[in-house]
C-alpha cells in the first residue's frame, strides 16, 4: 500500500459518507427517517436491495469459495427469482393497502400482538447478530491485512455508518448504496480483468476456461439430488426459495428496501430488477474467483493466505516445523507447474487422452497439497493458541494486496469498506425501525410527537450500531462467515416465514394457533441443528420451520375449534 | 405512496408478463450454465 492507495481508499469513503450525510440530512419524522418519504425510483430500489444483501462477507467469501470449491455456490441463488415473483403477486400489495412501516405490522392486523412482537423479536435476534458478522468479517481481514487492531478496523466502519444513517435514514442507505454498488462493482470487474491480463500469453481465455473446468472449478451445476449436500440444483431451487421468501418477503432489512417506493409499481420492478440481475452479479463475482484460482496456477501462492498470521506463528517453536513445510509446498507447486504446463500444451493439441491424465495429475497434486495445507494450519493453530486458522477469506484480498498495481490496491479496499458498510447501513435501518415501530411506539410509549420517535429512531440506530460493534469485537467463532449468516438466516426464517404464509394464505387459522405453532417449529429447528447437524444440509432448515408451523397451526386451529364448539 | 397511482407495468400489459419473463431467464440461465458444466468438466 502506498500514499495513492490511501488517497483513494479515504477519499471514496469520506466523499460518500459526506455526500449521503449531506444531501439527506432535515429528517423532520419517521415517515423521512425509515421510509424516506416514498420517493424511490425502481432502479434505486434495485440497487439497494442487491447492496443491502451483498456484504463484505459475499466479496471476501465468495471469490474464496470459488478458488477452494468451484462454481457450484451459484445453484444457492436459484430459488431467488422464483421468491421474487411470489413476493410481487403476493406480499408487495398486502404491505401497501395497510400502508405499513415494517413487515411486523400486518402481522397484528392479521392475527394479534403477541404475534406481531414474536416475529418482530425472532428477526431483531436473527439481524442483529448478523450485523456484528457482516461488520466483524471485513473489520478482522482488514486489521489482519493492514496491520491495524481489529477494535480499530471495527469502529471505523461502524463510525462511518452511524454518521450517515443516523443523519439521513433510510435515503441516506439507498443515496450511498448507488454510490457504493458501482465502486464495489467497478472494483471487481477490474480485479478480473487484471487477473486474467497477468496470465501467461500463451493461455487464452478458452485455456483459462478449460484448465478451470479440468481441475474441477467449472460445476457450476449439479443435478443429483442428495440432502447431506448443501450446493445442488435441487437444494437452491427448492429451499433457496424458502429461504429467500423469507429474507425478501419477512426480513425488515429488504422490506424497508422496497417500502420506500413511490408506488406499487416501482416496488414490482424493483424486486424483478433484482430478480433478473442477481445470479448473473454472483456468477461474475465467482467467476473472478476462478480467475485467480488460474492465475495461482502459474504464480505460487502462499501456502497459508493470512500471511500475518503465518509470520506470528514462524517466531514460535513452530516455526522451524512451518518452515520445513514451506520447502516441502515450494518442491509441490513445482511439480504442479510443470503439470499445469503439459496440461495447457495437451488442451493446445485437443489431445483428450494426454488431457484427461494430466488433470488426474494435478489433481492428485492438489490433493497433497491440501494435506500440507491442513498440516500447516494445525501447526499455526497450536503456535497460536485460539487463532482463526481457516484462510479462505483471505485468498482474495491477499491476491490483491500481492499482485495489483497501486492503485487498484486502494479502490479494492474500498470495495471492501463500502460493502460492508452498504449491508450494515440497510441493516441498522431495519433493526432501529423495528425497534422504535414495533417495539417502542407499540408496546412502550404510544402517544409522542413526530420530532420525538425521530429521535427515538436515530437513537436505536447507534444502539444497534454500538451493539454490532461489541459482537464483531468478541466474535471470533465462524469458520467460514459466509456459511455462518446462511446458517444463522436458515435457523430462524422458516419460522418467520412459515407466519407470514399462514397469515397470507390459511385464512382458517388464527392468532393463538400459529403462535404456539410458531414456538414450537422455532424449538424443533434449534433441535435439528443441535442433533442432526451433519445429517441435514442447513438450507432444508427453511423448508423444516415452514412446514412444521403450517402443520401445527392447522393441526391446534381444529383443536381450537372443537373446544370452542364443546 | 400514492393510493391514487394506478399500478400499470411499464412496457407489458400484464405484469404476470414480467413475472414469466423472470422464469424464462431463470431457466435459460440454469441452460446455459447445464451446457458450460457438461463442455467444461
Amino acid at each position: 500500500m502506498n500514499t495513492l492507495d490511501w488517497c483513494i481508499l479515504f477519499g471514496t469513503l469520506l466523499s460518500i459518507v459526506l455526500y449521503g450525510t449531506w444531501k439527506t440530512r432535515g429528517n423532520k419524522n419517521i415517515d423521512g427517517y425509515l421510509k424516506g418519504d416514498n420517493s424511490m425510483r425502481w432502479w434505486m430500489m434495485g440497487v439497494s436491495i442487491m447492496a443491502t444483501q451483498a456484504s463484505a462477507i459475499t466479496f471476501l467469501s465468495t471469490p474464496g469459495q470459488a478458488i477452494e470449491d468451484g462454481m457450484r455456490f451459484l445453484q444457492f441463488y436459484f430459488g431467488l427469482p422464483i421468491a421474487m415473483v411470489i413476493i410481487s403477486i403476493t406480499m408487495v400489495p398486502i404491505y401497501y393497502k395497510l400502508k405499513v412501516f415494517t413487515a411486523y405490522e400486518y402481522l397484528e392486523s392479521r392475527f394479534d400482538l403477541k404475534t406481531r412482537l414474536l416475529a418482530a423479536i425472532l428477526f431483531l435476534i436473527l439481524r442483529g447478530l448478523s450485523a456484528g458478522i457482516t461488520l466483524f468479517a471485513p473489520a478482522l481481514v482488514l486489521s489482519t491485512i493492514l496491520g491495524w487492531p481489529t477494535p480499530f478496523t471495527t469502529m471505523l466502519i461502524g463510525g462511518f455508518v452511524i454518521i450517515y444513517v443516523t443523519a439521513g435514514g433510510t435515503k441516506a442507505v439507498s443515496l450511498t448504496q448507488r454510490q457504493q454498488m458501482a465502486v464495489i462493482m467497478g472494483g471487481m470487474i477490474l480485479a478480473g480483468i487484471l487477473a486474467y491480463t497477468m496470465l501467461p500469453k500463451q493461455v487464452s481465455f478458452t485455456d483459462t476456461v478449460k484448465l478451470a473446468g479440468s481441475l474441477g472449478r467449472m460445476n457450476i451445476i449439479n443435478t443429483e439430488f442428495n440432502l447431506n449436500d448443501r450446493y445442488n440444483i435441487w437444494s437452491g431451487l427448492i429451499a433457496g426459495t424458502f429461504l429467500f421468501l423469507s429474507y425478501f418477503g419477512t426480513d425488515q432489512s429488504q422490506v424497508s428496501r422496497y417500502l420506500t417506493g413511490t408506488s406499487i409499481t416501482e416496488s414490482r420492478l424493483g424486486l424483478i430488477f433484482n430478480g433478473l440481475l442477481k445470479i448473473p452479479m454472483q456468477f461474475m463475482i465467482l467467476f473472478i474467483g476462478v480467475l485467480v484460482f488460474v492465475f495461482y496456477l502459474f504464480n505460487q501462492p502462499p501456502v497459508f493466505h493470512n500471511v500475518v498470521l503465518k509470520e506470528r506463528a514462524m517466531q514460535t517453536p513452530q516455526g522451524r516445523q512451518l518452515q520445513a513445510y514451506e520447502q516441502q509446498y515450494d518442491v509441490l507447486y513445482a511439480e504442479k507447474r510443470q503439470s499445469v504446463d503439459r496440461l495447457v500444451e495437451a488442451i493446445h493439441h485437443d489431445d483428450d487422452a494426454q488431457v484427461n491424465v494430466l488433470k488426474e495429475e494435478v489433481k492428485g497434486l492438489e490433493a497433497r497439497e491440501r494435506v500440507l495445507r491442513d498440516s500447516v494450519r494445525a501447526t499455526i493453530a497450536t503456535a497460536v493458541p485460539g487463532a482463526k486458522v481457516q484462510d479462505r477469506d483471505y485468498i482474495f484480498l491477499n491476491f490483491v494486496l500481492q499482485h495489483l498495481p497501486n492503485g487498484i490496491i486502494g479502490l479494492l479496499l474500498a470495495v471492501i469498506f463500502s460493502a460492508a458498510m452498504s449491508s450494515m447501513a440497510g441493516e441498522l435501518n431495519a433493526l432501529a425501525s423495528t425497534t422504535t415501530v414495533d417495539i417502542y411506539k407499540r408496546s412502550l410509549k404510544a402517544e409522542a410527537s413526530a420530532k420525538h420517535y425521530l429521535r427515538a429512531s436515530q437513537g436505536f440506530t447507534v444502539l444497534w450500531a454500538l451493539l454490532a460493534m461489541v459482537f464483531a469485537m468478541l466474535a471470533t467463532f465462524a469458520e467460514n462467515l459466509i456459511q455462518f449468516v446462511n446458517i444463522v438466516g436458515s435457523l430462524f426464517y422458516g419460522t418467520i416465514l412459515g407466519i407470514f404464509l399462514t397469515a397470507f394464505y390459511l385464512k382458517r387459522v388464527q392468532a393463538n394457533a400459529v403462535f404456539w405453532a410458531a414456538i414450537i417449529a422455532e424449538g424443533v429447528v434449534l433441535f435439528c441443528y443441535y442433533s442432526f447437524r451433519e445429517e441435514i444440509a442447513f438450507l432444508l432448515y427453511n423448508v423444516i420451520g415452514c412446514g412444521v408451523v403450517i402443520i401445527l397451526s392447522l393441526i391446534f386451529q381444529v383443536f381450537a375449534k372443537r373446544t370452542h364448539s364443546a | 405512496m400514492s393510493p391514487t397511482t394506478p399500478d400499470r407495468p411499464p412496457v407489458f400489459k400484464h405484469w404476470r408478463t414480467w413475472y414469466w419473463l423472470v422464469l424464462g431467464v431463470l431457466a435459460i440461465q440454469i441452460l446455459v450454465y447445464s451446457w458450460l458444466t457438461r463442455l467444461f468438466l
